[in-house]
């Protein structure tokens, strides 16, 4: 069982045909992956208001693909509309914060805000970091009641800062996903901060799968490990349900195949 | 076994990594790699001479390496001569690092030198911003592996590569959903080169990667091998 957590639906601006879901869906099944968290990429680069309904019909088709609700902090009228009307769906089971598109770093009043109210959604987010900013999340996380975060990329270059920004709360997480991958960076970060803590992402469809899980593979998971960070800790924090949930009738996946 | 454009042993200062031939060449065989192009950093952070000479001696200790000579860009002139030492040891690959070594792509070493290599035959492996220093390389009739090639870059690369026969791209930043089958599809598998610097680089990623590519087992089989040989002037 694999749930990806850090997944993209619908045109990028590089040079990639990627914008079918049915993309999304091959490659999923390429990679083992049964679940995938998605953000529109229109919400992400240009506008949640218009990109976040797109995504819509996307998980109403596909129901191997659970949505993640693009907030940009500085437009929290909007996100508090969306999470109104959208979250009624059933469809969207977490949020997706970007701190560089939506200039809003890890630390500032603008997320605390936006973090203040998803929590009153009780819906956890996906925020980007790059940089020191994930222990600045992590003091925001810290401060803000019931907010419940995934830090994507783990900072990215700073992914040594992990085990503090874990230190600093402990209603944090960590994905790893990064296009250029550090060596032995998944073994180091999990030996500090617990397999409880780490849940696998892809950032597919802009990064193919096989490169986090080729990471994850050079970390030589424990089966404890492999569980926890592959899908259990992933369908607790976004409330998935189990394994056997996951494999429900009709979501054909590709380990309900083998 | 896969042929690695990228092996790099020595020491980073800055993240003050320290990776051995010895070391090396034990990672390998778990990724696959069976050997391939390897330059020292000794070469490109600090001397070129004997770092050369340290990347020659880890190639005969090590079966299926062969040497790059380093250079150092913010010595032209002694990089200059590096490139006439290298090609009359039989040395058939030069590096290229200029973003490593904080020298513009505009400086004039910079060309010079690949031009140097270029008429000498030898292969350039060329470190940085592909959209940067692949203009700068363009119009010497190099062969050219850009060894940061990334996919957010892709359709810069296609366009040089349209006027360079000779550049190619190395697969290990290449990592998004189909930039190795679209490289392939606007360039030619040709231009494909396997390169996933271990030690330095979560190797086992491009690997991965590699099983998951759409390409043919012909073309997995230019991509991991036949290519770098046809650069290299190896025969089967």
């Amino acid at each position: 069982m694999i749930i990806d957590v850090h997944g993209h639906w619908g045109p990028w601006f590089f040079h990639t045909d990627v914008a079918d879901a049915a993309v999304n869906l091959r490659v999923m099944d390429e990679c083992g992956i049964d679940v995938q968290l998605v953000s529109a990429v229109e919400a992400v680069v240009y506008d949640p208001l218009t990109g976040n309904p797109a995504l819509l019909p996307v998980l109403e088709a596909q129901p191997r693909l659970r949505g993640l609700l693009v907030v940009d902090p500085r437009d929290l009228d909007l996100a508090a509309s969306q999470l109104s009307s959208l979250l009624p769906t059933g469809l969207f089971v977490g949020a997706k914060i970007h701190t560089h598109y939506a200039g809003s770093p890890g630390g500032s009043a603008a997320m605390a805000d936006a973090l203040t109210l998803l929590a009153s959604y009780d819906l956890p987010v996906l925020v980007h970091t790059w940089g020191e900013e994930i222990v600045d999340l992590a003091d925001v996380v810290a401060r803000v009641d019931g907010a419940r975060v995934v830090a994507a990329h783990l900072g990215g270059p700073s992914w040594p800062l992990a085990p503090e920004a874990a230190r600093r709360s402990d209603r944090i997480w960590f994905e790893p996903c990064w296009s250029t991958p550090a060596p032995g960076r998944i073994r180091w970060v999990l030996d500090r901060i617990g397999p409880e803590r780490l849940m696998f992402g892809s950032d597919a469809t802009l990064i193919h799968p096989a490169v986090t899980l080729g990471a994850i593979r050079a970390a030589e998971l424990s089966p404890v490990e492999e569980e926890l960070v592959m899908w259990r800790n992933a369908a607790e924090l976004f409330g998935l349900g189990d394994a056997q949930t996951l494999r429900q009738p009709g979501i054909q996946t590709p380990s309900s195949t083998v | 076994m896969i042929l690695d454009c990228d092996l790099l042993v020595g020491r980073d200062i800055v993240t003050g990594t320290r990776l051995s031939g010895v070391e090396l060449a034990g990672a390998l065989p778990e990724l696959g790699i069976g050997g391939g192009l390897v330059t020292s950093l000794r070469s490109l952070l600090f001397d070129a001479p004997s770092g050369n000479d340290e990347a020659r001696a880890a190639v005969a200790a090590e079966h299926g390496w062969q040497a790059v000579a380093g250079v150092d860009l913010r010595d032209p002139l002694t990089a200059l001569a590096e490139v006439s030492r290298a090609a009359s040891l039989g040395v058939r690959a030069v590096r290229l690092a200029p973003e490593r070594q904080q020298v513009p792509a505009t400086a004039p070493g910079l060309r010079a030198v690949a031009r140097s290599a270029a008429e000498a035959g030898l292969v350039l492996l060329v470190e940085g911003d592909v959209r940067v220093v692949g203009p700068a390389l363009a119009g010497l009739g190099a062969s050219a592996v850009f060894v940061d090639a990334h996919f957010y870059h892709l359709g810069d690369f296609v366009l040089l590569a349209r006027d360079e026969p000779g550049f190619h791209a190395s697969t290990r930043l290449l990592g998004d959903i189909d930039g190795w089958e679209l490289l392939a599809e606007a360039a030619g598998v040709e231009r494909l080169v396997f390169g996933a610097r271990p030690g330095w680089f979560e190797a086992a990623a491009v690997v991965d990667r590699l099983a998951g590519s759409g390409l043919s087992a012909a073309e997995r089989s230019l991509v991991t091998g036949g290519n770098l040989n046809r650069l290299l002037g190896v025969t089967a």
